[in-house]
């Protein structure tokens, strides 16, 4: 297959390679427009006005041009995506499925019509569509029961194109005799066939309801029985079966103990196949199995394997090559071991000096970064790898870079490598070279973009260098603040939970530079928000406020109360732990200033009602499963409590009335250290302030 | 924090005779063996009231005590030491280490931040800073690892940093909360405790680099701090061993965090 100025055929298409026009074609028009009107000219309802095939010579002779029109246009559109948007514009498609619909046409109008409309589905989407709504696939379904061989061989072959798009419509097994029709095509003597249901199989399996009926109708034994077959049908069944196991325990349990476990062995074996693609499929599967059912998969010699062999497989060209890392990535995703593993293979500087020597804009640039990225996840080992390694310019580069995939590839590097205080307290990525791209970036027309540079600032703010004012210096928090008011949810997380890292350990006059950034009005709306995972971290935040800078209390009690009232609101009715865990620590350290400090957080744990029946919530807390939330209230009573003194005393009286101290003392056996001894200095200092109060 | 270099201190010589510490020998390994394999139930006692307890032993069926043995042959199924409120990123401690040697009596002022703590993992990081350190214009700030011991991922026994078992129990027997797992230690290391309710954590610090002066300040960094905190109070004590270096540098610190008025707290947390 010639390779064509618009990428070549694509492996699929490759198998219809243009077959030889004949001589009309070079003496008749060849141009699209011409062989389309040409298509329309000789269509079916020309033909049939000219009578049946074969009725005369005027049929015949339409029919035969009908014949030289689709296998020149099938010719002109195989691996060539300009000429399928060309003839996409003159209408061809409909032209071609009208070929197919035809029960006039003759079996050489069909395999050149099937072939046309395969190609035209393969690897662009408008052409899926287009093939589609012309509703080719219920007319290549129904020749798939047609006498000639040779039409069904390219209906069979046009059906698997066109299920590799995923415009397809998906292929419920579970619907009328859907399963009957799948099972009816595994069962056929044509490879052709087989293999498209595999693919219809890959396409179409999703609900864990279709992945059990499949395993129940013995699908995967059909599947494996096809490994002997040719390689493309091989490597159809293996997709066919990672798609029955895939995030399914049963289905996955049960392949990998077929046959006492002989079905799961010849299915490792595959991974020493000649062929990447195989090799890659396979790895895909085990993967599969072993996310799935990871009790079935603990061999560490294949995982170790697995690794090796996709690392090999990065180095193959094409599509292979760019799935490899994502693979490795998929493999390595949250194990600490197996990170290791890749580790100790020189996963970190395989993957560098390739992405190294490709350019950035591929395919394989992205999926690299992201491979490398979770390498980094974990293991400091790796990160130190990757900082020390060229590959670090390249990643701030690719911060730049036009396209977004890059982009958000890079962020989440620079978001694992900076996820370790130890690389934090290095201080080398608290420079205005990474900082300043990534800020740039919070700005970005992608939303995807914005969030995976809110996830690299949100790490990197954390403020443990004496290097700490380049963030603030940045344009950073006006843009948080500016994000935290976005209608996206986790754009106002990311931001708010950025800005909450950054008020970590800052000075005083920094942290008044943040508050009046974001102003006391939109941290009392954040504090209610919608989200409870954004008012998790905002109260965080504001924790980090008052920590260190207890002065900064009034901006939390001053103002009309808008920030205490608002959490207190949350406080009285949040039922997220996370929420009132962060409450409870905003009241703590507020409680751990001046006499009006300690009032002010009295009056929202002891309100004044009318209606004396409601408990305070923090008899709630101290019951709470939870023990941070336990420790966090202890904390907050412990500094309303302290020092000795006649106003502590007076505290002390009304907790005791309140029911919050007599909790307390129930609480002197709990099971958790921590509240266990909170507990006894919150007894303590109340026997210190008021010795007859509750003894 | 860290020792004077040989010119400064040149007591190294006499490190093993100052120290010949009269080890208990392994006899007690039979009688741990024989207790490993009796099949007892896999739960927890009850605690005591009184602090501090004994930490209850677990003893895994699976796991045959009679070869204990030294360095990070931690037992991965033990739980984690307790998660203590004081013991957390952001939190600092002020004290002072004691450097005195047989010529002269000197302290230096000490503050302690903790960058990063991760109980599953058995890992907390930090700074160090010395304030009034003779020969240095500046404080010196080192940046340091630290290691939990957990009974998970790492036991009493060191295993490098030239630390063998009895320089181990050696220096963790300078701390009294230390004396009633002893026995255990010497045993197997503690590898079989459950720490967990212990109100007392073990670590071991160890200083990586220095952050703000380069390696030719005339400090080193080459030991690391057998370390126990108080998770009542906060406390810290410590011992700096360097088997070239001043033995038994004192290390005492206390939680700054408590203000006049009450506790305060700050966190993050990374994506």
């Amino acid at each position: 297959m010639p390779a064509t100025a618009s990428g070549g055929a694509r492996p699929e298409e490759a198998a219809e390679a243009p077959s030889a026009s004949t001589s009309a074609s070079v003496c008749m028009g060849t141009r699209p427009e011409e062989l389309a009107a040409r298509l329309a000219a000789a269509g079916p309802a020309a033909g049939a006005g000219a009578g049946c095939v074969g009725a005369g010579a005027g049929g015949a002779e339409v029919e035969h041009e009908r014949v030289r029109a689709l296998r020149e246009i099938k010719n002109q559109i195989i691996g060539n995506r300009t000429k399928k948007l060309l003839y996409l514009r003159l209408g061809a498609v409909p032209a071609v499925v009208a070929a197919l619909a035809s029960p006039v046409s003759s079996p050489a109008a069909l395999v050149q019509a099937a072939a046309a409309a395969g190609s035209f589905a393969c690897g662009v989407d408008d052409g899926a569509r287009a093939v589609l709504d012309a509703g080719a696939v219920g007319h290549l379904t129904r020749l798939l029961a047609h006498p000639d061989e040779k039409v069904v061989d390219a209906s069979a072959r046009a059906l698997r194109m066109i299920y590799q798009s995923r415009l397809a419509p998906k292929f419920d097994v579970n619907i009328g005799k859907n399963m009957d029709f799948v099972l009816s095509l595994l069962n056929s003597e044509n490879e052709n066939v087989t293999e498209l249901a595999a693919t219809i199989i890959s396409h179409s399996c999703e609900s864990s309801a279709e992945q059990l009926s499949l395993c129940s109708a013995g699908v995967p034994q059909k599947l494996i029985s096809l490994f002997g077959g040719s390689m493309n049908l091989r490597d159809a069944c293996l997709d066919s079966i990672t798609a029955i196991i895939r995030n399914n325990r049963e289905t996955a349990s049960r392949f990998a103990s077929m046959d006492h476990g002989k079905v799961f062995r010849s299915v490792v074996g595959l991974i020493h196949d000649r062929s990447p693609r195989t090799r890659l499929l396979t790895c895909l599967c085990l993967i599969a199995l072993g996310h799935a059912s990871p009790c079935h998969f603990q061999d560490k010699q294949i995982k170790t394997k697995l690794i090796m062999v996709l690392l090999e497989l990065i180095e193959e060209p094409g599509q292979v090559g760019d799935e490899a890392p994502l693979a490795l990535t998929t493999l390595i995703k949250d194990s600490l071991e197996l990170q290791k593993q890749a580790l100790m293979t020189n996963a970190v500087e395989k993957l560098s000096s390739h992405l190294l020597a490709n350019p950035l804009e591929t395919r394989r640039a992205v999926t690299i970064l992201l491979a490398l990225s979770e390498l980094c996840s974990k293991l400091e080992e790796s990160r130190s790898q990757l900082m020390s390694v060229e590959v670090s310019t390249l990643i701030l580069e690719a911060l730049k870079h036009d396209w977004a995939d890059i982009r958000v590839a890079a962020c989440s590097c620079l978001k694992n490598i900076s996820r370790s205080p130890k690389v934090l307290s290095g201080g080398r990525l608290s420079c205005d070279t990474v900082i300043a791209p990534l800020v740039q970036l919070l700005c970005d027309s992608s939303t995807s973009v914005q969030v995976a540079a809110l996830g690299a600032i949100c790490n990197i703010a954390v403020n443990l260098t004496p290097w700490k004012t380049v963030l603030l210096h940045s344009g950073a928090v006006s843009q948080l603040v500016h994000l935290s008011k976005s209608m996206d949810p986790t754009l106002r997380l990311k931001s708010v939970w950025a800005l909450r890292n950054i008020m970590f350990l800052l000075s005083p006059k920094d942290k008044d530079f943040v508050v009046k950034e974001l102003t006391l009005s939109t941290l009392s709306s954040l504090i209610c928000d919608s989200e409870h995972f954004v008012q998790e971290q905002t109260l965080a935040l504001v924790h980090n406020l008052v920590d260190g800078y207890l002065e900064s209390a009034n901006y939390v009690i001053g103002e009309d109360g808008m920030v205490i009232d608002a959490i207190s609101r949350q406080l009285n009715n949040a039922s997220a732990p996370g929420v009132c865990i962060q409450g409870m620590f905003v009241l703590a350290n507020i409680a751990a200033g001046n006499e009006l400090s300690k009032e002010a957080v009295m009056r929202v744990i002891l309100p004044h009602r009318t209606d004396c029946v409601k408990p305070t919530f923090v008899v709630k807390f101290l019951q709470s499963k939870d023990k941070q939330l336990r420790v966090a209230t202890l904390w907050c009573l412990l500094n309303l409590i302290y020092p000795k003194c006649d106003a502590s005393s007076g505290r002390v009286v009304r907790l005791q009335n309140s029911g919050v101290i007599p909790q307390v003392k129930n609480m002197i056996n709990d099971p958790c250290l921590d509240c266990k001894l909170r507990v006894r200095m919150v007894l303590e200092h109340c026997v210190d302030n008021a010795d007859d109060c509750f003894m | 924090m860290r020792r004077h270099t040989r010119g400064f201190h040149p007591c190294g010589a006499a490190r093993e005779k100052f120290f010949c510490f009269l080890l208990r020998t392994r006899g007690s390994e039979t009688a741990a063996a024989v207790l490993g394999r009796q099949p007892l139930p896999r739960r927890r006692r009850p605690l005591p009231p009184q602090l501090p307890t004994m930490p209850v032993r677990v003893v895994d069926t699976a796991t045959p005590s009679s070869q204990p043995s030294p360095g990070q042959d931690a037992n991965p199924g033990q739980p984690s030491p307790p998660s203590c409120s004081i013991l957390s990123a952001g939190r600092c401690f002020a004290g002072t280490q004691n450097v005195s040697s047989l010529q002269k009596d000197e302290a230096w002022k000490v503050n302690v931040r903790i960058h990063g703590c991760d109980l599953e993992q058995g890992y907390l990081c930090g700074t160090m800073e010395a304030l009034n350190v003779p020969l240095a214009d500046t404080p010196v700030v080192t940046f340091w690892e630290g290691e939990i011991v957990d009974a998970k991922n790492n036991t009493f026994f060191t295993g490098k940093w030239e630390a063998s078992p009895e320089d181990d129990i050696r220096h963790w027997s300078k701390f009294p909360s230390f004396l009633p797992l002893l026995g255990q230690v010497e045993t197997d290391g503690g590898k079989l405790m459950d720490l967990s309710n212990y109100p007392y954590i073990f670590m071991r610090w160890k200083e990586q680099y220095f952050v703000n002066v380069g390696v030719d300040c005339g400090l080193t960094i080459a030991g690391f701090y057998y370390v126990c905190f108080s998770c009542s109070d906060g406390s810290i004590s410590g011992f700096y061993y360097d088997p070239n270096s001043s033995p038994f540098q004192k290390l005492e610190l206390k939680c700054t965090n408590e203000k006049n008025s009450g506790f305060t707290f700050s966190s993050y947390e990374l994506q």
